[in-house]
């Protein structure tokens, strides 16, 4: 019995020593090359953690497969991210934090506040490149924000593609009127100038502009000023999810047949799991293909089996994983651009990495090859909720605006 | 002048007006019987919404069984909040217990956020969906429905307030603590029963009011919102909350109509601001004098 315990020692010895031996190999083998840091202030607790535990998943999940693919070019990447609540101050304590520590080469923001906030540090700094949640158009000035991009349309831009749609269901010279309902935020209001130029230019009459408060308890008042213009369509910006419903429901209450449109984050499937059959016909601006959709390619196809992989409970992934990962992509092809290009990882060399970009194949995130237009992707597509399905089908060829 | 439209605009700001004033009833029951400025009512709100929420959605009950079932809980989390962490600060400045009704607050909001997450919700349809028309006036239906229910419960506060035993000791409790101590009233009692009652009003309005809004864990920020329209009305009068609850209900919705949905808050800001100067205590408010 001793000589047992013994041999079990023995073996456990072996064993022990061969763990140990792992241990220190491990890091010799991730140390060969520096790994490239991704950092991120990310909005895992407070108003916008609804869609930030899915950005900061998506970015896992993409850390996670491109280091199983042998990273960039041979570097390792790390994820290193601080939550927020969404609000800029922590947001910009969590980026000196980061920046401080980690060096990161690129940075997801998680608010358009804290982005603009740290704009000049981030230009003095010149040394990481930025995007993250937001799509303000303001961002896409390359003159006071050279080293941010949009991982995607802008909002003008989504206004745009949603623009296009509608005059593209104009029959026989009959062009379709639209009503723009937006939120009293900056957010909100971003688009709407630019939007009213360029549906004056494809020849759509604005009948009417509601700005709602963006916690409004009711919007009756609003839904009756609607109803004296018998909108064609409504397009919705700077919301999640209500008032959005109660526009639809009480319009059509009335007997009114306008047809319903959104931009990216009034578009997840959070309008279909909680509006039920009444989202039937609600119509969204999407940049990439929706987690369930019947599109495929090779990095979609990849990015539902890391999923899969990291939690097989989860199911459905939202827009917010997608856009998570999107961002990660975006940044390991600038980061491979740079690098191929023999160039050190400063936000001028980025930047122009990014520039650069001209029909990238992002194997089926995006329908189409991309090209990057003044540090934004403009491309889109409308897809529309078939409430009986559970989700959104695309109405829409891709459109990439000039 | 297009006046089926102005009538229009006008009930639907009434209608909500009636949901301000059950709310800012909560508020004004609980100040009244015990001074204390509750900053947490719109989470109390929140939490009774939630509760529904969990009880319609979550268990699959009828929202007829729900509604009041989410109502009671709120009003127990009413009593609960009295007597564990509002009591012991008894006697401690104001400016204490507010602060503690703040922290009340936060704790709700993290506390939904841990049980129900922080995505915005819808609640399960309760109210009919047929357009209601007052003649030829359109009226949407949660808001004449919610209306409605308000209105009841407002009648029966009145009414309790008035006549009943309960509803004496509280207003004799507001009006003279130590007196109505010597008469035998239950102070703390009654301290505890405001509590409950202006919770009960603003659970209700939290449920009523997510029905047509929406829910999420910023949700009682509404709770502010009112608090304009019990200081227009004056802090410790029922009267004043119902006329200023209905009144700021109109005008938020005219503003919002005829001036774009950007006004609506200055508009309520401006009537606050006029009203402070004129009668700083209020429309229907004490003029308390002191006495040196």
């Amino acid at each position: 019995m001793f000589r047992n315990i013994l041999e079990k020692g023995r073996r456990l010895a072996g064993l022990g020593s061969l763990v140990a031996a792992l241990t220190v190999a491990a890091p010799a083998i991730a140390q060969d090359k520096e790994p490239i840091v991704f950092g991120g202030s990310i909005p895992l607790s407070g108003v916008f953690a609804f869609a930030g535990i899915h950005i900061h998943a998506g970015l896992t999940d993409y850390t996670s497969w491109i280091n199983s693919q042998g990273g960039i070019n041979g570097h390792p990447v790390e994820y290193v991210m601080e939550d927020t609540a969404y609000e800029v101050d922590r947001s910009v304590a969590a980026f000196k934090k980061i920046s401080g520590s980690s060096s990161p080469a690129t940075y997801y923001g998680d608010s358009t506040g804290f982005m603009k906030a740290i704009a000049s540090e981030l230009n003095s700094q010149g040394n990481t490149l930025m995007s993250g949640a937001s799509f303000a158009t303001v961002l896409t000035d390359n003159e006071n924000y050279p080293y941010q991009f949009i991982p995607g349309p802008n909002y003008s831009q989504m206004f745009g593609i949603i623009l296009e749609y509608i005059a593209s269901q104009g029959e026989g010279g009959d062009m379709p009127n639209v009503a723009f309902v937006y939120s009293d935020t900056e957010f909100g209001k971003d688009p709407i100038e630019n939007g009213k130029a360029r549906a004056a230019e494809l020849g759509i009459e604005v009948v009417e502009e509601i700005v709602t408060k963006p916690g409004s308890v009711d919007v009756s008042a609003e839904v009756l000023k609607l109803r004296r213009v018998r909108p064609d369509y409504v397009v919705f910006h700077g919301y999640v999810l209500s008032p959005i419903n109660e526009f639809m429901v009480q319009m059509r209450q009335m007997g009114l047949d306008t047809q319903f449109m959104g931009t990216f984050w009034s578009s997840d499937k959070l309008i279909i799991d909680k509006m039920g059959a009444d989202a039937d016909g609600y119509m969204g601006v999407m940049p990439y293909n929706y987690y369930d959709s019947e599109e495929s390619g090779p990095v979609l196809d990849a990015l539902r089996a890391q999923a899969e992989k990291s939690d097989p409970e989860a199911g459905y992934r939202p827009t917010g994983y997608m856009q998570g990962w999107f961002n990660a992509m975006v940044w390991t092809e600038v980061v491979k651009r740079t690098l191929d290009a023999g160039k050190a990882l400063t936000g001028d060399n980025m930047a122009e990495a990014l520039a650069s970009i001209e029909d990238w194949d992002t194997g089926g995130i995006i329908g189409i090859p991309v090209t990057v237009r003044d540090m934004s992707f403009p491309v889109g597509r409308i897809w529309r909720v078939n409430a009986e399905a559970g989700r959104y089908e695309p109405v829409s060829d891709w459109i990439h605006l000039d | 002048m297009d006046w089926l439209f102005f009538g229009e605009i006008s009930l639907a700001g009434l209608a909500m007006g009636g949901l301000y004033a059950l709310i800012a009833l909560g508020f004004v029951i609980i100040y009244k019987a015990t001074r204390v400025i509750n900053f947490a009512i719109g989470e109390i709100m929140m939490f009774a919404a939630y509760l529904f929420l969990a009880f319609a959605g979550g268990m699959e009950m009828s929202p007829w069984i729900a509604l009041p079932l989410a109502v009671i809980g709120g009003s127990i989390l009413g009593g609960v909040i009295e007597k564990t962490m509002i009591r012991p600060m008894l006697g401690e400045s104001p400016i204490s217990v507010v602060m503690v009704t703040i922290g009340i607050a936060s704790i709700l909001v993290g506390l939904v956020e841990f049980i129900w997450t922080a995505d915005p919700q819808l609640l399960p349809n309760f109210l009919p969906r047929e357009p209601v028309f007052i003649g030829e006036l359109y009226l949407a239906p949660k808001i004449a429905y919610g209306f409605l229910i308000a209105s009841v419960l407002l009648i029966i506060y009145l009414l309790y307030f008035r006549f009943s035993r309960g509803g004496v000791a509280l207003r004799a409790t507001a009006s003279d603590q130590a007196a109505a101590y010597s008469m035998g009233i239950n102070v703390r009692r009654v301290f505890n029963m405001a509590w409950v009652f202006g919770s009960l009003a603003a659970s209700l309005a939290g449920v009523l009011v997510a029905a047509t809004g929406g829910l999420s864990p910023q949700f009682g920020i509404i709770g502010l919102s009112v608090l304009v329209v019990v200081i227009v009305g004056g802090l410790d009068s029922i009267l004043g909350a119902l006329v200023a609850g209905v009144f700021i209900g109109w005008l938020e919705t005219v503003a919002g109509a005829y001036l774009g949905g950007e006004y609506r808050m200055p508009a309520t800001f401006l009537v606050l601001a006029v009203i402070l100067v004129i009668r700083p205590y209020g429309l229907f408010g004490t003029h308390e004098i002191e006495r040196v």
